[in-house]
């Protein structure tokens, strides 16, 4: 049986509870085991960055609770919580989120810097890194320097460096041109692949949907599919 | 990393940046500049005060002071004269007759103080042949002569070689007076002073106000001000009788004018530093708001509150501490040249005279200001900074990543 890393319950995030309450989460029941490569699609305001908010402990549920490997996130507050991000949780943004003041490799190290790792382990971790990503000659440059597709690299080499449980993707090529989504995609799944890295998107791309190995549809925060891509694919056909 | 990410941070806005950082060398140009100001005007009414009218401390009579009355002198007075005169503390001391009097000529006459001096000491004291304009100080061989202020000379409509005639008490409580012709005419900044003394050779006063070789007054002036108290104390015990009082005693309103210097200093940079203090938060809330996003990233990825905080006083430090130096060098600087050329306000002169000050001033700052100031900027940075840190630390990072 494979190890449960994400562990969702009965998670609702309700919005104007005292007037009119507005469900962006309702009810979802959510497990992610260990080296899924998952993404989470549905159509805007469905609660795809809600529900990647409420894993992530950047957002507080309404109700139901997340366990991160057996810890109930939801119960922490302040530096404990963003100790166990810092920790466990490695984060990839749509609008790739570098600290613009940062080169690459410095972007890279930060969080291991954050967590006090020694200078050496650093180093060698942020080299690794950037030859895997396939920028090592852009090792000095500032993200302003960067393609898009560049900078959403270093940012997935950002969020791999200090060897998180899994990583969120919020959107991570909806600003890509096909060729750096394409690109991002494999090294990403390479990863999943070759350090069993557990990978969770939201997502409204379907060369990401495609290569998912679960998809989650959801509706109206509701988790109304959760399935595989071919299946989905095949669905769709069907509607047409 | 933070401290890279902070330095960093200053320069992604270079024109706002270097709005505040123009603001702080300005804000710590002017307050030093204006505390070396006051500082020389306070300084310099007090250097006058004690070289050329009080001296550093003086002794009376206990009961002199009272009325001024010519019987209450100092008794066996020099002899104190001459064992305050051997004190290794002693830069210069003079004996005096001090009679509040009256002084005429055929156009007028007015109430003054009629100081019988020592001429060599009192030249020793203060200096007082400096002061003269016209005429001549004192002549040894002649006798009855007296100095008086351009001021009094033009109201009382005298000139040098005419005669005035005091006017006063004597010991006894008898009218007394003497003719005495005018040998020189003195002008010192302090026109108060001017239009209420006059000078003649104790010899030619003593006798007339019935105390032949006493006087009531002794004026020391020390090597350095710092000993004052020590040299004070020591001549109270050996003199319990007497009235000994420094020159902050004599003229209490001269040690008001310090105490009030300190204060005027600090609600001035209080000023200065409240108007830099709240560029600062204006600047720095401004950079916090456009970051909103990037702040959130960072506290999402992990950057707990403490680390936060800290990024944002440390990039305020930045920009304060870029601006400390030319602030302090452009004060150096603008010290440095009015030290040398001073600070000219003739065009007021008569105003400035009327409180005793000279209408030129020369700058002066004390290391200890000097740092005071320092400290204060310092200060207001950090406490500038409180506000934008912790508006930063309100964020939430789901919310701000939104944006």
């Amino acid at each position: 049986m494979k190890e449960t890393v994400i562990d969702a319950h009965n998670l609702s995030k309700i919005y104007d509870e005292k007037t009119i309450p507005v469900y962006a989460l309702n009810k979802v029941h959510l497990h992610i085991s260990r080296g899924e490569f998952t993404a989470i699609k549905g159509p805007s305001g469905s609660g795809k960055t809600t529900l990647l908010n409420m894993i992530g402990g950047l957002d507080i549920p309404s109700e139901g609770f997340v366990e991160i490997n057996g810890t109930n996130i939801t119960e922490l507050k302040g530096n404990e919580l963003i100790d166990f991000r810092l920790n466990n949780i490695g984060f990839v943004f749509q609008s790739y989120n570098l600290i613009p003041v940062l080169t690459a490799k410095e972007n890279i190290e930060f969080i291991m810097l954050l967590q006090k790792r020694s200078k050496q382990e650093t180093e060698q971790r942020v080299l690794e890194l950037l030859k895997e990503i396939g920028l090592l000659d852009k090792i000095n440059k500032r993200p302003r320097e960067l393609s898009g597709g560049q900078q959403q690299r270093v940012a997935v080499a950002r969020a791999l460096a200090p060897k998180p449980q899994f990583i969120l993707a919020d959107e991570p090529t909806a600003n890509l041109d096909s060729v750096s989504a394409e690109n991002l995609l494999d090294m990403m799944l390479k990863l999943n692949q070759e350090e069993n890295m557990t990978f969770v998107f939201s997502t409204h791309d379907q060369r990401v949907i495609s290569r998912a190995r679960r998809v989650i549809t959801l509706e109206d925060g509701k988790i109304v599919a959760d399935t595989a891509p071919t299946s989905i694919i095949h669905e769709q056909t069907a509607k047409i | 990393m933070l401290t890279k990410i902070a330095s960093r941070n200053i320069w992604r806005s270079k024109k706002r940046s270097l709005i505040i950082i123009a603001a702080v060398s300005f804000g710590l140009w002017a307050g030093i500049f204006m505390t070396a100001f006051y500082n020389g005007v306070i300084e310099q009414r007090i250097n006058t005060a004690i070289s050329s009218e009080l001296s550093h401390y003086q002794v009376h009579h206990p009961k002199f002071r009272e009325d001024y009355e010519i019987k209450y002198y100092l008794p066996e007075g020099r002899k104190i004269l001459e064992r305050i005169s051997k004190d290794s503390q002693t830069k210069a001391i003079a004996g005096r007759v001090i009679i509040k009097g009256m002084i005429a000529s055929a156009s007028g006459s007015g109430g003054i103080t009629i100081n019988g001096v020592m001429p060599v000491e009192e030249q020793n004291l203060t200096n007082l042949s400096k002061k003269i304009i016209k005429g001549n100080y004192f002549n040894p061989n002649k006798s009855n002569e007296i100095i008086l202020s351009e001021r009094l000379r033009k109201k009382l409509k005298l000139n040098l070689n005419k005669k005035a005639i005091l006017t006063f008490q004597d010991s006894e409580g008898n009218l007394a007076s003497g003719a005495f012709r005018i040998t020189a005419i003195y002008k010192t900044v302090n026109s108060p002073y001017d239009d209420s003394n006059v000078f003649v050779k104790i010899n030619d006063i003593d006798s007339l106000s019935g105390i032949p070789k006493e006087i009531n007054e002794i004026a020391v002036l020390l090597k350095s001000s710092k000993t004052l108290e020590e040299s004070q104390n020591s001549l109270k015990r050996e003199f319990p009788k007497l009235e000994i009082q420094n020159w902050k005693e004599i003229a209490p309103e001269l040690g008001y004018t310090v105490s009030v210097g300190d204060k005027m200093m600090f609600i001035f940079m209080g000023i200065i530093l409240l108007a830099l203090g709240f560029g600062i938060v204006n600047t720095m809330m401004m950079a916090v708001l456009e970051r909103t996003r990037e702040i959130g990233m960072l506290m999402a990825l992990g950057m707990n509150k403490f680390k936060i905080f800290m990024m944002i006083v440390l990039e305020t430090f930045f920009l304060i501490i870029a601006g400390c130096p030319f602030g302090i060098l452009l004060a150096l600087i603008t010290i440095g040249i009015t030290q040398r050329t001073g600070i000219d306000f003739s065009q007021y002169s008569d105003a400035y005279s009327s409180f005793g000050y000279s209408s030129v001033f020369y700058p002066s700052l004390s290391a200890r200001q000097f740092v005071i100031m320092i400290v204060l900027v310092l200060l207001t940075a950090f406490v500038s900074a409180l506000f934008p840190a912790r508006r930063a630390l309100q964020l939430n990072p789901a919310e701000s990543l939104k944006k």
